[in-house]
């Protein structure tokens, strides 16, 4: 399909127009970062930025969320209500290729053959994904290693390209298409937008100086469990969830059980890998009682378990964990050191 | 839309101690909804994740067999949260199942094989299963011999005592009893499992061991058989570890990229060989 | 700072080689501009890792507990201040901590900067005597360091370390005259709602991955009352009940105790404003029990025994 373009200053109104019949969201600006929202009104989009401080999986994996509700009389009429599915239709404008390919990996865990998990898959069929591809990618960015890139169409139905005053706009589904043809903010692209799109991809994906043997790393860790270089690696460790509560394609969670009055709830929330107590057993007996067993589960799940069962690392790239990780245990570091060993 | 996640509500029909030390209890529960009941068919060695609504939920192996229609037997150990709430429970009241879970043990492979079957403690619950869906009239041809070897601490914390002395009286079962520690009437054997295992010394010829137990005994009782001859593939464990959603989602069972809930319990040594000894 | 850098590595190898210590604990270069990061040496070539900047801003006492070799600290003001309280507690002997103090005119803060920075981003970070220069995509600029301070820094009574080993460097002059409980005396004067709702929307961006409790040095205990089952304290679910106490909770523990070394703030992903309690906590420990926490190692912290005549005015009123 042919590729479309809109000037930068029609997408306000091709977000007003999509607000009336989608739920869209959007990167806005609060409380001094980016978070994605549901904007109301077009102007509420914030554009011009690098990524979002949480990753959008909260969209459809929240980091709370009841999975029912049930009453207290433990009688036969226990009154267990699940909460309504959600009807409407969703957008999410504006996501990074990172973030729209993690949503592919978590496909993975929550969309699997044999379970299904249907507080994620429902928001999923529902959601329309447009990204914007990034024109200068972070330092700290190293989606390339990953089999991702600042223009990756995976996990997208439409991609936007900003080539200055406009964007490209690139179909990737049938979904997207749908939607592109639906409205007429899209114009047909002119042929010199088309060849700034492919120098502003280049210069893009020259910025990301980060290159890292994924398979290499993988293959390596296959020997490396008894290895004494997780105790050294883990030493700095705070064992805090920054990491995996930022992380885009983390997703393990606890199931607890809340209780206000007579009513009470069924709730998951996100849990972390790091925290001490997360295979702590009732008898006492935890497999990983220190951080360095539990830096090894994460480093191991994400480049080595996860490979074995689904063929791709959990890691797309995008950085968060070491912008944010307050003692700079950088991944990047930790998987050179592999590579390294 | 079909929810992994919503327990099925099942009534508390009977609840038996089964220990001196009144932390052990037997639960015979029944679905509420006959449809439901219809649907559940299991195979020994899986497990459901039982609820208590308010408190939580946890992972229990299934105690009875698939061969007692009707009868869904769950054995459990007051350890924590929910395993306190479900001794608090009385005869009647509901609670919430999901399942059945996990994978089973090699019924097939098992058949015209011989069994010897290795239980310490409170960790006997799916190997009683076993043995009687074994023992069942319509399947016991299909099994070679079955040997039993169930330990406890003491004879006051043996699970299904009148149920082993049924089996001791059957010439189609090879049972021995053991305890640590002996008290006065206790006329049968002494000492821990793995030496009993020595002592008896089965052939590992055309036969499988399962093993069930805690950690420590599991310990001393895999060199046992190693050195009578058992090759890892022969040998069956079912492995415990801390669950939450039971579907292989929430991450938290997996011993490198197996999830305890999903590719398991049950593993042979061979596949937990070839795994990072994290359990 | 280059020779503070140096006279570290030179201590540290002198430590290891003298056998007076097993392991340093400092700082190394980080992995991204304005960051350093801790570092663990236990060998001579190890050393020459060590580094101080500008942005060695975490509180190395945090990893002292469960230290069971004897070990070297490489610690500002504050830093040294974590230890005493640390020591006093019996989470290390004064024997097993070989102290190298650093005088410190404070850290800077690197989010102020981005903020500064309008979305730029910065690509290479030179370090001077007070400015830093920043380098990045259409982007040269010079700070000067003190207005980009982390604001436990601008309020720091105690650049100087308390005690030492050895002290590295020359004292540098204290700030006597900051009033360090201004914004809790501003925030004190709101009305009851105001306040409540200004602490609502801090903690609301609270997303539970409890950096700033592991941050803290003083935050040791074997199991933290929010992993508790039984009983279960608080919920583990993001709601503002569940986690305001959590934040009320911890400041109280931590109550007689916190020095504001500021770690639990920076660590932080989300911005909150975590000193808004704990240091109204310090301010108030200073009034009802005349106790600054960290001074001395004789002391006794005041949450940690009892006088007759302590302030009873919730009994007594």
């Amino acid at each position: 399909m042919k590729e479309s373009e809109i000037a930068k200053t029609e997408v306000v109104n091709l977000l007003n127009t999509l607000i009336k019949e989608y739920k869209v969201f959007a990167p806005v600006e609060q409380n001094g970062f980016i978070t994605f929202q549901e904007i109301h009104s077009g102007s509420e989009a914030f554009l011009d930025y690098i990524n979002s401080k949480k990753p959008p999986k909260e969209i459809f994996f929240p980091q709370s969320e009841r999975l029912f509700s049930y009453d207290l009389s433990r009688g036969e009429g226990w009154g267990v209500e699940e909460p309504a599915s959600e009807k409407k239709q969703k957008i999410i404008f504006g996501i990074r290729p990172c973030d729209a390919r993690s949503l592919v990996l978590l496909d993975n865990v929550f969309d699997g053959k044999l379970y299904k998990d249907p507080y994620y898959t429902d928001k999923r069929k529902n959601t329309t994904i447009i990204a914007i591809g990034c024109n200068q990618p972070s330092n700290t960015c190293f989606c390339t290693s990953l089999g991702g890139g600042p223009f990756s169409q995976e996990g997208s139905d439409l991609i936007l390209v900003d080539i200055g005053q406009k964007y490209i706009i690139q179909v990737v589904t049938e979904r997207g298409k749908k939607l592109a043809k639906k409205h007429n903010e899209f114009k047909e692209a002119e042929d010199n937008s088309l060849s700034l799109m492919r120098d502003t991809k280049g210069t893009a994906e020259a910025l990301i100086k980060s290159k890292i043997e994924v398979q290499k790393v993988t293959k390596k860790l296959d020997s490396m469990f008894d290895d004494p270089f997780w105790d050294l690696v883990s030493e700095k460790c705070l064992g805090c969830a920054v990491c995996t509560y930022l992380c885009p394609t983390c997703y393990c969670f606890d199931i607890t059980d809340e209780v206000t009055g007579q009513r009470g709830e069924r709730v998951r929330t996100w849990d972390s890998c790091a925290f001490p107590n997360f295979t702590l057993q009732a008898s006492g007996v935890n497999p990983r009682p220190s951080s360095k067993e539990r830096l090894r589960q994460r480093i191991m799940h994400k480049f080595d378990y996860f490979v074995a069962n689904h063929g791709m690392a959990a890691c797309v790239g995008c950085g968060r964990c070491i912008k944010e990780c307050p003692v700079n245990l950088d991944i990047q570091v930790v998987l050179n050191s592999i590579l390294n060993h | 839309m079909n929810n992994p996640y919503l327990p099925l509500p099942m009534r508390v029909e009977k609840i038996v101690l089964e220990t001196e030390d009144k932390n052990i209890k037997t639960f015979s529960v029944k679905f509420l909804n006959d449809e439901d009941a219809a649907n559940f068919n299991y195979l020994p060695g899986q497990f459901a994740q039982l609820s208590v609504l308010g408190e939580g939920e946890a992972p229990f192996g299934i105690a009875s067999s698939p061969t007692q229609p009707g009868e869904l037997q769950f054995t459990v150990n007051k350890a924590g949260v929910l395993t306190t709430a479900l001794h608090n429970l009385e005869e009647g009241e509901i609670i919430g199942l999901r399942g059945p879970l996990g994978n089973c043990f090699p019924i097939e492979a098992l058949e015209s094989k011989d069994t010897i079957i290795i239980g310490g403690g409170f960790a006997f619950t799916t190997l009683r299963s076993l043995i009687n869906y074994i023992l069942y009239q319509e399947n016991r041809s299909r099994f070679g011999n079955v040997v039993v070897i169930y330990g406890a601490r003491s004879p006051g914390l043996l699970l299904y005592r009148d149920e082993l002395e049924k089996w001791e009286g059957r010439t189609d079962l090879d049972l021995h009893l053991t305890v640590d520690r002996a008290e006065k009437d206790w006329q049968k054997k002494v000492g821990v499992v793995p030496n009993i295992v020595k002592e008896i010394a089965p052939s590992p010829e055309n036969a499988y061991a399962v093993v069930c137990g805690p950690p420590i005994m599991i310990k001393f009782t895999l060199p046992v058989l190693k050195d009578l001859g058992f090759p890892p593939e022969r040998i069956v464990l079912s492995l415990e570890m801390k669950m939450k959603c039971g579907i292989g989602m929430c991450g938290r069972c997996n011993i490198g990229n197996q999830y305890v809930c999903k590719d398991g319990p049950i593993f042979t040594l061979a596949q937990l060989n070839e795994l990072p000894g994290e359990y | 700072m280059l020779d503070t850098s140096v006279a570290i590595r030179d201590i540290a190898k002198k430590l290891l080689d003298d056998k007076r210590v097993d392991l340093i604990i400092g700082f190394e270069k980080g992995s991204v501009p304005l960051r350093s990061t801790p570092c663990f040496v236990r060998s001579t070539s190890e050393a020459d890792r060590l580094i101080w900047n500008v942005n060695c801003e975490n509180n190395l006492a945090k990893y002292l507990p469960k230290i069971k070799e004897r070990v070297a600290i490489v610690a500002k003001g504050c830093d040294v201040r974590s230890t005493i309280g640390l020591i006093k507690e019996k989470q290390i002997t004064r024997e097993q901590v070989f102290i190298i103090g650093i005088p410190c005119k404070g850290m800077i803060d690197r989010r102020k900067i981005e903020a500064k920075l309008d979305g730029k981003e910065i690509l290479e970070a030179e370090e001077e005597d007070d400015t830093i220069i920043l380098k990045g995509h259409n982007l040269k600029e010079t700070i000067k360091k003190e207005e980009f301070l982390h604001n436990s820094c601008k309020t720091c009574t105690h650049r100087n370390p308390v005690i030492y080993d050895v002290l590295i460097g020359d004292k540098v002059t204290e700030d006597q005259a900051v009033d360090e409980y201004r914004e809790v005396k501003e925030f004190e004067a709101q009305s009851h709602d105001e306040r409540w709702q200004s602490f609502s929307d801090e903690v609301s961006k609270c997303i539970r991955c409890y950096a700033c409790r592991n941050a803290c040095p003083f935050c040791y205990c074997q199991e933290c009352f929010v992993d508790s089952s039984q009983p279960q304290w608080i919920g583990k679910t993001t709601n503002l009940s569940n986690t305001a106490i959590f934040h009320i909770v911890r400041a109280f523990h931590i109550a007689g105790r916190c020095v504001d070394c500021g770690a639990c703030d920076r660590a932080c992903p989300m911005g909150i404003d975590l000193r808004r309690l704990t240091k109204k906590m310090e301010m108030d420990v200073k009034d009802l029990f005349h106790y600054e926490a960290g001074i001395s190692l004789e002391d006794v912290p005041p949450m940690a025994t009892f006088n007759p005549d302590d302030p009873q005015e919730f009994i007594m009123v």
